[in-house]
């Protein structure tokens, strides 16, 4: 391993370190609850940003694959005693089986057409999770649900009871999924989802199936947006029909089209800005979003690559720019 | 089960069936020219019912002025829509198309969220409560103006797309863009008329539909999405197709909501559009794929 890239393992292992330590720090709920939003979002975004960013999709679905978790979830557990983990994995599941046949069914037609469906989806989701009664409750939702217990194979029982363990939940469920995502779009395989992204029929002449491509990364973004849903659920302790909200995509995308489709760290980056700084800043919810529309008008005229692109085009210019020979 | 309901169901269904062609006509036309499927559209037609409701509420305009203004004022929008957002993509980027105009739908939206509230309103007019019936079939006077509006803008548009040079043009550039261009079609002045028409189109329905349901700001959310489903049904860009797909949508959505749970009713679009896609991808009207 070069220089640089050790320096750089050693910051990132650091900044996990760190995170960790936030509530032995300080056991402020707030910064906590700062906290949990930004894993579950960084999470959403850096699985919108496998389809959008690397493969070119650009998906409505990712808000219904997390809501498809949560129920799944919340279901398992509550009517079959099944623990949090194997239900979140279990929605995880379910939301990935769901995205393979909505993919294969509006792939065949055009990435235009995926567009939409993907979004035609996520509507039909909350309307289901409202009208079918029976099974999801209907719009009051399931409210209170338990306090869920982790048996750790060693550590025994970990109930979890304070925000702090929710925070360390979902963190740790954060850094497991982007260390998949990150060894996913530096491997073959994000290569290969590059070229389909960037000229399909090229792609395809050189022997790489984009169809598979294109299922395999709905498939894995659907399973992470799945399982995070199964997980945060039981942080807010209820679930509804508003798990659908179409809030959460408008957060997911304005994170990556900030941050820089297809760029891994620059997605990161502004989930973690736009978790907190709105917040902070004490925005109500219809300004935030006023804010957010603004923020995509702008982004989409001025810098349509996002933070990553201009970084990216810096990077470029710097090394084509001409230097004095040295004598 | 009574004829006179299966009657009245019918009635009530082409007028709403009819509102959701004048959306998504304006949808398909701007998507079959500019190759924009702009999520903003149901926000304009928000707009011209809030407009709407405004200008007869609080400035006691007459039905008829008040839609004439709005529709003059949503196709003024148009133009702006055009010249200040849309024009920059030229050629660029489905996606970019969509997000620009999502973010503008979110703004829009809850702008009038922030200004007005969701509270629904209801838009009063001299009118509101006077029916004409045959028989037990009776509907409202209102929804005759909705059903009569909506005629006169599909043969406004019908007109102007098959006897004006504009709508040769426009026809044109929405074929083959390339052609267009060679035959010495300005795609700038083309595009700004199909946004402005397809805008105003939207506004029309909106200021229609005002007095007959309540008024509020997340009214467009919910039918651009069902405006979606019908131009994917009629065939992408396909403005007849549009037409024919909204009317059915809307009758056979007020009989299965009629005898059938709401529920169905709710879903029947978005499920018929991914039945069309699997067995039919081309819509039910298209002549092959040509997206």
């Amino acid at each position: 391993m070069s220089r640089a890239g050790a320096l750089r393992s050693g910051l990132i292992a650091l900044a996990i370190v760190a995170l960790f330590l936030v509530p032995r720090i300080s056991g402020n709920e707030y910064f906590l609850a700062l906290g949990v939003s930004f894993a579950t979002f960084a999470v959403l975004a850096t699985g919108l940003n496998l389809v959008y960013g690397y493969t070119g999709l650009l998906s409505f679905a990712q808000v219904g694959f997390f809501g498809i978790g949560a129920y799944t979830a919340v279901l398992l557990v509550l009517e079959r005693d099944w623990s949090v983990p194997a239900g979140a994995l279990a929605g995880g599941t379910l939301a990935a089986a769901v995205g393979l046949v909505i993919g294969y069914s509006s792939l065949r037609l055009s990435r235009h057409a995926f567009a939409i469906v993907s979004l035609s989806f996520a509507l039909l989701c909350m309307l289901v999770a409202r009208d079918w009664v029976s099974l999801t409750r209907g719009a009051m939702g399931i409210p209170g649900l338990p306090t869920p217990t982790l048996s750790l194979p060693g550590v025994g029982a970990w109930r979890l009871a304070r925000p702090a363990d929710f925070y360390y939940l979902l963190l740790g469920f954060a850094v497991v999924a982007h260390a998949l995502v990150y060894l996913v779009v530096t491997s073959r395989l994000g290569r290969a989802m590059r070229a389909v992204k960037l000229n399909e029929a090229l792609a395809q002449s050189q022997g790489v199936n984009p169809l598979a491509y294109k299922l395999l990364t709905i498939g894995l973004s659907a399973l992470l947006a799945g399982m995070v849903g199964g997980f945060f659920v039981f942080y807010l302790t209820i679930v509804d029909p508003s798990i659908f909200d179409f809030y959460y995509t408008e957060t997911m995308l304005i994170m990556v089209i900030m941050g820089g489709p297809g760029s891994f760290w620059g997605v990161l980056l502004s989930a973690a800005v736009l978790s907190a700084v709105p917040d902070l800043l004490r925005f109500t919810t219809d300004l935030r979003m006023v804010l957010y529309g603004v923020a995509l008008i702008a982004v989409m005229l001025i810098v349509p690559g996002g933070l990553g692109g201009w970084l990216e085009r810096r990077r470029l210019a710097r090394w084509r720019r001409p230097r004095a020979a040295s004598s | 089960m009574d004829p006179s309901v299966l009657v009245q169901l019918l009635l009530n269904g082409i007028v709403i069936g009819v509102i959701y062609a004048l959306v998504a006509m304006g949808l398909s036309l701007i998507f079959g020219v500019l190759e924009i499927v702009n999520f903003a559209h149901g926000e304009f037609y928000m707009l011209g019912a809030m407009l709407a409701y405004f200008l007869s509420t609080g400035w006691k305009i007459g039905y008829w002025p008040t839609i004439a203004m709005v529709t003059a004022v949503a196709v003024c929008l148009g133009f702006v829509l055009y010249e200040a957002l849309l024009g920059s993509l030229q050629g660029e980027g489905f996606e970019r198309s969509i997000l620009l105009t999502l973010g503008l739908s979110m703004v829009l939206q809850n702008g009038a969220v922030y200004l007005f509230t969701t509270t629904p309103r209801m838009m009063l007019v001299g009118s509101t409560y006077s029916h004409v019936g045959v028989g037990d079939v009776r509907i409202s006077v209102l929804r005759l103006f909705a059903l009569a509006l909506g005629i006169v803008a599909f043969a406004a548009l019908y007109l102007i797309l098959y006897r004006t040079r504009a709508g040769k043009a426009m026809r044109g550039v929405a074929q083959n863009r390339d052609a267009a261009l060679m035959v010495g079609i300005d795609p700038r002045g083309v595009s700004r008329l199909a946004v402005a028409i397809g805008v105003g189109l939207s506004g029309l329905a909106g200021a229609a539909l005002a007095p007959v349901y309540a008024v509020h700001p997340l009214m467009g959310a919910g039918f651009v999405f069902k405006a979606f489903a019908i131009i994917i049904i009629g065939g992408l860009g396909n403005i007849s197709g549009a037409a024919i797909a909204a009317v059915a949508l809307g009758v056979i959505e007020s009989l299965v909501g009629g005898f059938l749970p709401l529920v169905l009713a709710d879903a029947l679009a978005f499920v018929s559009m991914i039945a069309i896609l699997l067995l039919r991808p081309q819509g039910l009207f298209g002549r092959g794929v040509r997206v």
